[in-house]
């Protein structure tokens, strides 16, 4: 059974309050008496009828999925030969959609500390995704600084959830400390529509989880676009940015409807001085779960060679703990064959410098 | 071997006017900017709108993001339809060197414009 390497990996909490002796003191009240009913990130309006995460995943312990070292030990990484997971958090990547900017940061770096004190030293092939809020730009590039040396930091996190497109100068000097360290820009799925996040589609909030979870593609084109529109990746040559859980057969016809505007308007952006396409090949990843399932397999073959450098582009991914998991054999088997080294370990080891396995000697 | 047409003379075809020519199998426009003359395809490569009806513009370029610096006046044609932009002087797109529309020399010979196919 091939190894692989799992880029989206939700560790949890089973409380926030474990946050508390990480925080910084000025805001411990908040955890320990803040709320009606306990203090809460900004969460979900909608609501999967039976639960977010795996039914098999709840630990021994009883506690929240994905806070049980020994269980995602038993299930994910030894269940599923996974040679490095890159831990992307839960619902801390809510932060930011908090309106108290300084609160919101808070909490990130005492997250970040749990992070990096509980559960990277507890095997080698745990990787972390520093969690930042964007709120405060140069809080958020301060919190990169920190972290920047860390061996078991591969990336910055944000959701895909925000309050303008990623393109937008606030949040540009965070993505350059990114860059100039050396690390990935996660955009995770979640958050839109939370706290003070504007609706998540453009006509307004959806009623069902259904809905929502089908749209989640339309926010990273949203992204995509402003990334490309505002130049980020002509002034970061070195910024790569990693869509996770937003879905890859879609991006085929945002890239032809990109470059014929960039042909057309560029005299609106006359900063894009190389093809959206060419930039997206270069600078953009995508995990690849969910999946999309076409009836044909070979159907979602023929969608990924229409994008040049496909096989360069895509990381696999589980979700693991949640409803939605991919398991490794079942996507390496739909990808191309030549497809497969590459996207369920080689691409993610390149952009995460992930060491190559040591070979016995003959 | 190339071919030379005659377009008109040089009074008919004044400073900001263009013409329109049958010739090497196709239709080309002939401009009159300012005293220069150019003379390129009138039919747009990219999805056959009528550059015969294109402004001649400068165009916004950027070194950096959000500069916008006006520059190449008198130099652009935008094709009316989908606005691609083509710099008479080479006859290239200003989003790719190496996409173009057919560009042909033109010369005033004795007081009569003709252009080289």
């Amino acid at each position: 059974m091939r190894s692989v390497i799992d880029c989206d990996v939700h560790q949890n909490l089973n409380s926030l309050r474990e946050l508390v002796p990480y925080l910084d003191p000025a805001f411990r009240e908040y955890l320990e008496r803040g709320g009606y009913t306990g203090f809460q990130l900004p969460n979900y309006p909608w609501v999967h009828p039976s639960g977010f995460t795996m039914g098999d995943a709840v630990p021994s312990d009883g506690g929240v999925p994905g806070s049980h070292y020994p269980t995602l030990r038993e299930q994910l990484l030894d269940g599923w030969n996974v040679e490095f997971a890159i831990l992307t958090g839960e619902d801390i990547l809510n932060v930011s959609c908090m309106p108290h900017p300084q609160l919101a940061a808070a909490l990130a770096s005492a997250y970040n500390r749990w992070l990096v004190d509980t559960w990277l030293p507890r095997d080698d092939r745990l990787r972390g995704s520093l969690v930042i809020a964007t709120q405060d730009a140069a809080a958020a590039t301060a919190e990169i600084a920190h972290y920047a040396d860390h061996p078991g930091i591969v990336q910055v996190i944000v959701s895909d959830g925000a309050r303008a497109g990623y393109g937008n100068p606030h949040y540009l000097p965070i993505w350059r400390a990114a860059a100039e360290f050396g690390l990935p820009v996660a955009v995770h799925a979640g958050a839109g529509g939370l706290g003070v996040n504007p609706p998540p589609t453009p006509n307004g909030y959806p009623d069902y989880y259904f809905e929502y979870h089908s749209l989640a593609p339309t926010s990273a084109m949203r992204h995509l676009v402003s990334f490309i529109s505002h130049g980020v990746f002509e002034t970061l040559r070195d910024l790569r940015v990693v869509l996770v859980e937003l879905g890859v057969a879609w991006l085929p016809s945002l890239l032809w409807r990109l470059d014929a505007n960039w042909k057309a308007l560029r005299s609106e952006v006359p900063w894009v001085k190389r093809s959206p396409s060419e930039q997206v090949c270069e600078h953009v990843k995508f995990t690849t779960q969910p999946l999309e399932q076409p009836r044909q397999p070979s159907d979602l073959h023929a969608i990924l060679d229409m994008v040049p450098g496909s096989e360069t582009m895509l990381l696999f991914a589980t979700d693991y703990p949640h409803w939605d998991v991919d398991q490794p054999r079942l996507i390496e088997r739909r990808l191309p064959v030549h497809f497969r080294d590459r996207v369920m370990s080689e691409n993610a080891r390149e952009l995460y410098r992930l060491p190559s396995p040591v070979l016995a000697a003959p | 071997m190339t071919d030379t047409v005659t377009v008109c003379d040089l009074d008919g075809l004044p400073p900001g006017s263009r013409r329109v020519i049958e010739a090497f199998g196709g239709q080309i426009v002939v401009f009159n900017v300012a005293g220069r003359l150019y003379a390129v395809d009138a039919v747009c490569p990219h999805a056959g709108g009528p550059l015969s009806h294109g402004r001649i513009t400068g165009a916004r370029l950027a070194d950096t993001p959000f500069e916008h610096r006006w520059d190449l006046e008198d130099r652009i044609l935008v094709c009316p339809w989908h606005g691609w932009e083509f710099d008479l002087e080479t006859g290239s797109t200003l989003f790719d060197p190496g996409v173009g529309v057919a560009k042909y020399e033109v010369a005033v010979v004795d007081g009569t414009v003709l252009v080289n196919g």
